[in-house]
């Protein structure tokens, strides 16, 4: 019966094609609206790495001057060059990196090249598997130039490219900040969505992806520059050592547990490590000691924007208000049925029967609307991904939110349709067959 | 006056009318509040940076490859600007540590006094070696500008040097001394404490934005100070081209640098107005999402008024043409309709003004949005009105026409 219930639905597309292709219509553009908004949402708060996300943590101590302060204010959201060398030393958790900004020249080996700017990261080396970074050639630099801070670095596949063409560059040198590395490994397409591994101090939860990863203390063995936000409560002196003596918060840091059970383990090495630091005269806010993991870490850094929120909100006004117009729609579309309705009930069709059928003939009406819904959001996701490269990797839809359209379309129509069914089931059939 | 009657007719039938006011008190209250967000998006992005005549501004990062010590990066700036300023149609060149509006710079905090626990404020701080005030058009309200005595030369790699005097915009002035007349010859500390750097307020400008443009008197917290600094990986120039000339001289500048270096080097020109446009680039993106919306909802809630008056015209072919028999004008069945559907909007926009604070209500406590002012709602109203009669002129117009002769037919 339902197959011949949704053929009968299908069919009456046609009957009023104008009526019809309005509630289609108006439908799809309310879908449309909400899926587009939703979508950016659900990607911007999407976990970008589930089966780990509670695994890697941030942690943060609060070295800010106790002058002025008053409890429950933060300093920052990095942490200082002393305390992430420490973290690294710690040996707690599987793994630890330690992540900040730079930037410099490169000059191609091919003379046809111009001498340019890249922008990267200087890790430690447990960061391409804390990170599950993909490699196409070879791999991250080795344990003992990670420690020594040699001249070695990671390229992305398109810095590779343009220096190497299609070549493994394994073992080749790039002559980069004026000195020469030997690339040890190319990594893949990766830029997370959001790039909760550096969502701070660099260009956000949504920027461009790294193109190059160098050693840590290689940075600091050149003594590069921050690039990206730098934090200082107090002056320090002039010169490198003193930047690094200093308590400006630069740096952010990771550690990967070996299971999530064990973060009050970690709470408490924290807490005796701020203690113990306090007792050299440091960190005297005596603020709390916190731990993140990657979805809190998400949730702290506000990634998802209010405007995105906004616009999901007056979107699914907007859909309302569609569905109050359908409902209108419907009725006129059910009201020129009733003598329909008057003879099918008197040839012994129950009320179950008729609320069935036309219950399903607006789910058919959701349907279209869902598809036509569907080609608008892309159509709208496109758009606003020309707005800028941020948002533009948040326009992407997925299998779930291609589901979400239809659950969404054919539920506001039966939604829509159960008014004017219940109209339609009310027909009395002898006041029908008379007038006729 | 036939009020009552339509209002009867109404009563009898009342799922069609709820579902139209329903209709319009939404639209009402979603058109209200995005018409306030929009207004306030774009008083935001309309607000002078302070810098005049925008659009013949551009500014030029240069990264030298091999910059050397401090003597040879000082050497190195001053060709670099006075290659600049031997071009052709370059009125004005500044050098400067950040641009307006970049939404990337540097921010001190200051205070009153060194012994203060906590400073007053957290401007932004431009650092020049020339005279930002010419190459930008500042307005100095009180004081001067620098002179070239002023400026310092600061390696930061070893040298705790801190320029000795400053300009600061009016806001800053208003925030750090909240009830002095004037700012000109006070003391104002970067800072607190024993290592907080004194200098002497020389001038006060007028305005002039941070990097970030923040919104209110923050986006106004500006300190300047007279030093070339060396150290940086970059060095960053802004440049007044003459009106229409920007974008040649744009290409010039960059020719210029790096012939001046032989090609070692790497140059990045952008223009003031890029800066603005990226600045306030998801501002622009809402307000258009919120103007599409908008219409969207004024397009569908006028579908539906227009889909139920011809309903209704539709239902009531019969008792029209029955009326017109009667005696009734055209204009009595065109009023009838109007008037019908001037009741039904009229209950809609009551809603629609309920519905519009309770919105507002949510967006203020949820997303920390500004309130809603009354005149927006009014506006709202008014076009909800207008909608209304414009949508079921139509149906109301093709219901006059129905000829008398209608009363004589069957069904």
């Amino acid at each position: 019966m339902f197959q011949y219930y949704f053929l009968l639905g299908v069919r009456s597309l046609r009957r009023n094609p104008v009526l019809t292709a309005l509630m289609v219509l108006i439908l799809a553009v309310g879908v449309a609206a909400s899926v587009s908004t939703l979508t950016i949402l659900h990607v911007m708060s999407g976990d970008p790495i589930p089966h780990k996300s509670e695994r890697l943590i941030v942690p943060q101590v609060d070295n800010g001057p106790l002058k002025g302060y008053t409890p429950g204010e933060r300093e920052g959201d990095e942490m200082s060059y002393r305390d992430a060398v420490n973290l690294l030393a710690s040996g707690q958790g599987d793994r630890r990196t330690a992540i900040r900004g730079a930037s410099g020249t490169v000059e191609p080996a091919r003379k046809d090249l111009p001498v340019f700017t890249v922008e990267g990261l200087t890790p430690t080396r447990d960061f391409f598997a804390m990170f599950e970074v993909p490699f196409v050639y070879g791999g991250p630099w080795s344990e003992a130039d990670d420690k020594s801070g040699a001249d070695v670095v990671v390229l992305s596949t398109k810095l590779a490219e343009r220096l190497f063409g299609n070549a493994n560059p394994v073992g080749q040198r790039v002559r980069m900040f004026g000195f020469d590395y030997a690339v040890t490994g190319v990594y893949g397409n990766w830029n997370p969505v959001p790039r909760y591994h550096r969502i701070v101090g660099g260009s956000g939860a949504f920027g461009e992806g790294d193109e190059f990863y160098i050693p840590f203390h290689n940075a600091v063995r050149h003594e590069m520059g921050q690039n990206g936000n730098m934090n200082c409560s107090s002056d320090r002196g002039p010169g490198y050592q003193a930047l690094l003596d200093s308590e400006c918060i630069w740096i952010q840091f990771w550690f990967e547990l070996h299971s999530a059970s064990d973060r009050p383990q970690l709470q408490a090495w924290l807490d005796a490590y701020a203690s113990e630091q306090r007792k050299l005269g440091r960190l005297q806010r005596n603020a709390p000691n916190k731990l993140y993991t990657v979805m809190e870490w998400l949730e702290e850094q506000k990634v998802v924007g209010k405007d995105s929120r906004l616009s999901a909100m007056l979107a699914f006004g907007f859909l309302l208000l569609c569905l109050v117009n359908t409902i209108g729609l419907l009725l006129a579309k059910f009201s020129v049925r009733a003598p329909e309705v008057g003879v099918r009930r008197a040839l012994g069709a129950s009320r179950k029967e008729i609320f069935t059928q036309f219950l399903i003939e607006s789910a058919v009406v959701g349907l279209a609307g869902g598809i036509l819904g569907l080609v608008l959001a892309l159509g709208a996701l496109a758009l606003i991904g020309t707005i800028s490269e941020q948002i533009a990797v948040t326009t992407h839809m997925d299998w779930m939110m291609l589901l979400v359209t239809f659950v969404m379309s054919v539920s506001a129509a039966i939604l829509a349709g159960l008014l004017p069914t219940w109209r339609a089931c009310q027909v009395t059939p002898a006041m029908q067959l008379k007038s006729q | 006056m036939e009020i009552k009657p339509i209002f009867s007719a109404l009563m009898r039938s009342k799922t069609g009318p709820i579902l139209v006011a329903v209709q319009v008190a939404l639209s009402l209250a979603i058109l209200s509040n995005a018409l306030h967000i929009v207004s306030v998006r774009q008083e935001v992005a309309a607000r002078p940076t302070g810098i005049a005549n925008e659009e013949q501004v551009f500014s030029l990062d240069v990264k030298v490859l091999n910059p050397g010590g401090h003597e040879e990066q000082l050497a190195a700036q001053k060709a670099q600007a006075a290659a600049l300023r031997a071009l052709p149609g370059i009125t004005s060149v500044a050098s400067t540590n950040q641009i307006t509006l970049s939404r990337s710079g540097n921010y001190s905090s200051v205070a009153a006094s060194r012994e203060q626990e906590r400073s007053n404020a957290s401007p932004s701080m431009y650092v020049t070696a020339d005279s930002l005030i010419k190459t930008w058009g500042l307005r100095v309200i009180d004081g001067r500008d620098f002179t070239p005595q002023d400026v310092l030369e600061i390696d930061q790699k070893t040298s705790k040097d801190f320029p000795r005097v400053a300009l600061i915009t009016k806001a800053t002035g208003q925030k750090v001394w909240p009830d002095a007349p004037s700012f000109v010859g006070k003391k104002m500390f970067y800072g607190t404490g024993p290592e907080a750097r004194e200098v002497t307020v020389v001038g006060v400008i007028e305005t002039l934005q941070t990097p970030s443009g923040a919104m209110g008197v923050d986006g106004e917290l500006t300190t300047m100070v007279p030093a070339r600094l060396t150290g940086m990986s970059r060095a960053l120039y802004t440049l007044r081209a003459e009106p229409g000339q920007r974008d040649r001289a744009m290409k010039d500048a960059e020719q210029a640098i790096r012939k001046l270096h032989n090609g070692q080097v790497v140059v990045h020109s952008k223009t003031q107005s890029e800066q603005r446009v990226d600045r306030y680039k998801a501002d622009n993106a809402l307000c258009w999402m919120l103007i599409t919306v908008s219409v969207l909802l004024m397009m569908v809630t006028a579908s539906g008024i227009v889909g139920m008056a011809s309903l209704w015209v539709t239902q009531r072919r019969k008792q029209i043409g029955v009326r017109r028999a009667l005696g009734a004008r055209k204009i009595d069945i065109l009023r009838y309709f109007v008037t019908e559907n001037l009741m039904i909007t009229t209950t809609g926009i009551v809603g629609g003004l309920l519905g519009a604070l309770a919105l507002n209500q949510l967006l203020v406590s949820k997303l920390e949005l500004a309130r809603l002012p009354a005149e927006y709602m009014l506006v709202g109203a008014a076009a909800s009105w207008a909608l209304g009669i414009a949508a079921v002129y139509g149906p109301a117009w093709r219901a006059a026409s129905i000829s008398p002769a209608m009363a004589t037919r069957s069904a």
